[in-house]
């Protein structure tokens, strides 16, 4: 058996693929003259999904060419190529199993060490049921190659889930329980032979039991079925052939014997104990024996084609392992036979032992690649096992190497693979997913539930670079960074759609997102912006956009819009000395920008030269020590203003004059 | 939690809404239709038709088959491109659909059904109905048609933008915009023929008379929390209700009589984002939601009268995760059919016979 080198664990190469442009970027067989006239491809790979883009590019700049080159129209087209691609008819098996290896999940946290194998099985029915549901979809569908290839896709899954659920799982359950009668199930339901179609045959072209017994189909196919246990059948059709005239008398008389022998084999019941089973299976192994041996002198004496085709059914029956091997087609059926009629009580223990014998009779080589995954399954070689899956299909090992880390199984694994094998397949599965816009959030799933820390970072990274095409994708963003714990990548998309909102001119909703990330300077521009349009316009209309900002951001800038608003409102209400309380307060403060000082100070002017008194004395050295500060800082500023600033110097002397006199 | 029927249709399904019977407003249709929408990889618009529950005969054959070969639970019918993601429909006639999409659109459809049984969904016109103040095109999030029976009901959309926009549906150019709010608008309903209902993003519900629509009537906002609302629907007959949903799950329930002191009460039904919210057009005691958790949810409040029979009942489907985006409680029949569309590529559907009619 071709063993595989350990550097094959460690890195597997992708099937390499190809895709030819078309229409062509330059004429068949014009390569050389192309690429001469300064051409040459250039390429961006998307971040998220595995496509690339193409397009022509020149190998110098036009500028830096002598002489300038003709733009032909193919130079104009970009090319979009999307390699590995999840099909849209997978989608509705991607999102049953999704559910499936969530619960999974979610059944595992729960109970921790006491799981029980029930729920396993029941979550491991359930991935079968979606496969078979696919095969049948797909049965349905038109033909085409694609279509064959899934086919035998999902079949070969399933074979290899079945076996998988068999020896860990079923048979995991701690009582001594025989792996055979699965195991044929496994084989009669995954690989049925023979075909029921050449049985229906072969009788419809045989009307009575002469024709039956003279047709030289039925003896290879009561054999095949004596090799897979269909021991009714086997008993039917013998007891049809039974009374042909062709038959000799002995032939005749030992069909009817081996159809009663074949109608008693014993099958174990669940409330026979083994010590009764493995008795009444000994006289029935007997039997056959001395019927094998009765025979056998029979044929001594005389030639029978019929007798000793009937001694071949018979000494499968007794287990004999070179009629069987003789008898038997692929692997799968020989060891089927020989566990069935030689061992019948075998535990999963046994099956890599057999399996060894069984497997050295056939030549490796021809094995298909299903065939070496359930070789490598049913000898227990998982490291093995895992590689192979993984070449059947990405779905196939991820949820392999999952189920195996639930049964706990994995480790032998470990310390063969240089990466964590579970992460790894998850991983490449969630890739996978994301090549596909739909699947996204299964993709996403599916890092989180891996639930390592490379799997956390890989899981980081994509989430910040997807596209946020409306709002409510972005909500669904932030609720699986909230979901997965990821502080950082929540930070960057709130930031994301600040910014985004910023350019859209939707001021408010991006100061809230920025105020979410404490991100005090971005704020503080949007707040300059949002003065500089009330100062161009001479409107106050940022008042509704700040209100929708959260009340508790106690961000200054933010406060120092909210009370200039006020500011504002009280004024126009006539409300004057609370304006006038306002204003000051924001003076006093310091929550103003620097170069909005002036313009609070010019506001005052009104109140000061007003009829009521609006500030008193203290109020009023309050104002001056603004105003001189900010003469002292800046030189144009102070400049330009200065006529202001006088107008306001007397104002404010004036009123102090006043509140004196009035107080 | 009860369980849903599932119909997996390889499609992200974001707007869904039943269609008015053919036959005028009797219910003697023996099949009913819908209209889903859906986006990501696969834009569209499709036409299912599904058999009405009321026909069904007692001594149904069909509960003997096996599950393998139950049927589907609605068949498509016809289906057409759609410009954008789909992000809500409505359907104000049996043979128009009208749909607000990702590029802020509002498109009207019509729906031509031939003598041979064949369905057709085809484009009649659209009109861009929100931008952004740099040109780019905005999200329409929300839909919802004028609660008249004039022939010339209008139809009123929100955006990203921050604006409402409406039309009638028969001359769609005659479409008018008002920038009402800085934040993005999540969704509208008309509680009269005269006033829309917005609820935004900031957790604020604007009432607007359609007469002046830029001037805001009146702003709700529960100064305790700090909600974002994803959705509003108003009751049927009650036009002081309004029910909204939020961000974190929760489903509140509003009664603006007195607009300077309305009453809110809440349900936390859910455990996420609320997609949308309405009342239950056979029983307007019981709201339905959808939501980001997987499952609808049908609340039983009742006026403070009687609060005994309050309660909540949890749907959701073992093979559906993923969010619920959608849902649509078919008026049309006694039988009470919920519609639903999820990211799963699922199609949900629960009926539960009427409680109480007198049989004829």
């Amino acid at each position: 058996m071709a063993r595989l080198g350990t550097d094959k664990f460690v890195v597997e190469r992708e099937k390499e693929v190809a895709t030819r442009l078309s229409p062509g970027v330059f004429p068949a067989g014009r390569q050389s003259e192309w690429s001469a006239q300064n051409r040459t491809l250039t390429h961006s790979v998307h971040p998220l999904t595995n496509s690339v883009a193409l397009g022509v590019a020149g190998k110098l700049p036009r500028e830096l060419l002598k002489t300038d080159v003709r733009v032909y129209e193919q130079d104009q087209r970009v090319y979009v190529c999307g390699l590995g691609t999840m099909p849209d008819e997978r989608l509705p098996f991607v999102n049953d199993t999704h559910a499936v290896f969530a619960a999974i999940q979610s059944i595992m946290d729960a109970r921790g060490d006491h799981v029980g194998v029930d729920a396993l099985l029941r979550m491991s029915a359930l991935y079968r049921e979606a496969m078979l549901r696919q095969v049948r979809v797909l049965q349905d569908a038109r033909d085409s190659e694609f279509v064959r290839s899934e086919n035998d896709v999902f079949q070969a899954m399933h074979a290899v889930w079945h076996l998988l659920e068999i020896v860990y799982v079923t048979t995991n359950a701690g009582l001594s329980a025989s792996v055979v009668p699965y195991y044929m199930e496994w084989l009669n339901f995954n690989f049925p032979a023979p075909a029921a179609a050449d049985g229906e045959r072969i009788l419809g072209s045989s009307p009575d039991a002469n024709a039956l017994a003279q047709n030289s189909d039925v003896w290879p196919y009561v054999q095949k079925l004596a090799l897979r246990g269909h021991v009714t059948t086997v008993a039917n059709m013998l007891e049809r052939i039974a009374p042909a005239q062709a038959l000799s008398a002995a032939a005749s008389r030992w069909a009817r014997e081996l159809a009663q022998t074949a109608r008693d084999m014993p099958l174990g019941s669940s409330d026979e104990t083994s010590g009764s089973f493995n008795g009444r299976w000994r006289r029935w192994n007997s039997g056959l024996q001395s019927m094998a041996t009765n025979m056998g002198s029979m044929l001594d004496k005389a030639d029978d084609a019929a007798l000793s085709a009937l001694l071949c059914v018979v000494d499968v029956m007794r287990g004999d392992a070179d009629t069987i091997s003789r008898v038997g087609e692929t692997w799968q059926d020989v060891l089927g036979a020989v566990l069935l009629y030689s061992e019948p009580t075998a535990q999963t223990e046994r099956l890599p032992a057999l399996a060894q014998l069984v497997l050295e009779q056939f030549e490796a080589d021809d094995f298909t690649l299903v065939d070496r995954t359930l070789a490598a399954l049913v000898r227990h070689e998982l490291p093995e096992f895992l590689v192979y899956c993984n070449q059947i299909d990405a779905w196939l090992s991820a949820h392999v190497s999952d189920l195996m880390e639930h049964i706990g199984i994995l480790d032998s694994c470990r310390r063969v693979f240089k990466v964590e094998p579970r992460e790894h397949y998850l991983v490449a599965l969630g890739e996978r997913y994301l090549t596909h816009e739909g699947l996204w959030r299964v993709a996403m799933d599916y890092f989180g539930l891996c639930r390592t820390r490379v799997s956390q970072s890989i899981m980081g990274e994509y989430i910040v670079r997807m596209p946020l095409e409306s709002d409510r994708k972005a909500q669904q963003v932030l609720r699986v960074c909230e979901r997965y714990k990821l502080t950082e990548a929540s930070e960057r998309v709130h930031r994301q759609l600040g910014r985004q909102k910023w350019q859209r001119g939707r001021l408010g909703a991006a100061i809230a997102h920025f105020v979410r990330v404490n991100d005090s300077s971005a704020v503080g521009q949007i707040c300059d912006q949002l003065w500089a349009e009330y100062l161009a316009s001479g409107l106050l209309t940022y008042g509704p956009i700040i209100d929708s900002v959260l009340a508790s951001s106690g961000h200054d800038r933010v406060r120092f819009l909210t009370q200039y608003r006020d500011f504002h409102e009280c004024y126009k209400a006539g409300e004057f000395a609370r304006a006038g309380k306002l204003l000051l307060s924001i003076l006093v403060g310091e929550i103003a920008p620097i170069h909005a000082v002036p313009d609070l100070l010019v506001d005052s002017i009104p109140l000061l030269e007003g009829d009521a008194l609006v500030f008193g004395a203290d109020d009023t050295l309050e104002l001056m020590r603004c105003a001189e500060s900010i003469v002292f800082v800046g030189g144009e500023e102070g400049g330009v203003e200065r006529d202001e600033l006088s107008i306001f110097s007397v104002a404010c002397a004036r009123n102090l004059a006043r509140s004196y006199v009035m107080q | 939690m009860n369980s849903l029927q599932v119909q997996p249709v390889a499609r992200k399904i974001t707007g869904i809404r039943w269609l008015p019977p053919r036959a005028g407003n009797a219910y003697t249709d023996t099949d009913l239709y819908f209209v889903s929408g859906s986006s990501a990889k696969h834009k569209e618009l499709v036409l299912w038709t599904t058999a009405n529950p009321d026909f069904q005969q007692t001594n149904d054959d069909n509960n003997n088959v096996d599950a393998e070969t139950s049927s589907p639970l609605a068949t498509l019918v016809a289906k057409v491109k759609h410009d954008g993601d789909v992000h809500d429909i409505a359907a104000p006639a049996s043979d128009i659909v009208a749909t607000a999409s990702s590029f802020g659109t509002i498109s009207i459809y019509n729906i031509g059904h031939t003598d041979s049984g064949d369905s057709s969904l085809s484009l009649r016109e659209a009109v861009t109905a929100h931008k952004f103040a740099n040109g780019e095109p905005a999200v329409a999030t929300s839909l919802s048609v004028q609660p008249t029976n004039s022939a010339d009901a209008e139809i009123a959309s929100c955006g990203e933008d921050g604006r409402i926009a409406y039309a009638p549906i028969s001359r769609l150019d005659a479409l008018q915009r008002h920038e009402v709010d800085s934040t993005v608008i999540t969704g509208v309903c008309w509680p009269m023929p005269t006033q829309l209902a917005i609820a935004t993003r900031a957790g604020q519900v604007k009432l607007f008379d359609r007469r002046a629509p830029a001037e805001v009537q009146a702003v709700f906002v529960d100064p305790s929390n700090t909600y974002e609302f994803e959705c509003i629907a108003a009751h049927p007959s009650q036009s002081f209700r309004l029910a909204t949903g939020t961000d974190t799950g929760a489903v509140l329930l509003w009664d603006i009589r007195n607009p300077k002191k309305p009453t809110m009460e809440a349900f936390n039904v859910h455990e996420s984002n609320v997609w949308s919210v309405g009342f239950h057009s056979s029983d307007a005691a019981k709201i339905v939601s959808c939501s980001e958790d997987a499952s609808l949810a049908v609340t039983q409040w009742v006026s403070d009268s009687d609060r005994q029979s309050r309660g909540v009942r949890h749907l959701s489907g073992f093979f559906n995760t993923l969010s619920v985006n959608c849902f649509d409680v078919c008026p049309f029949t006694r039988t009470s059919i919920i519609i639903a569309g999820s990211d799963s590529g699922n199609l949900l559907m629960e009926k539960t016979a009427a409680s109480d009619f007198a049989i004829y």
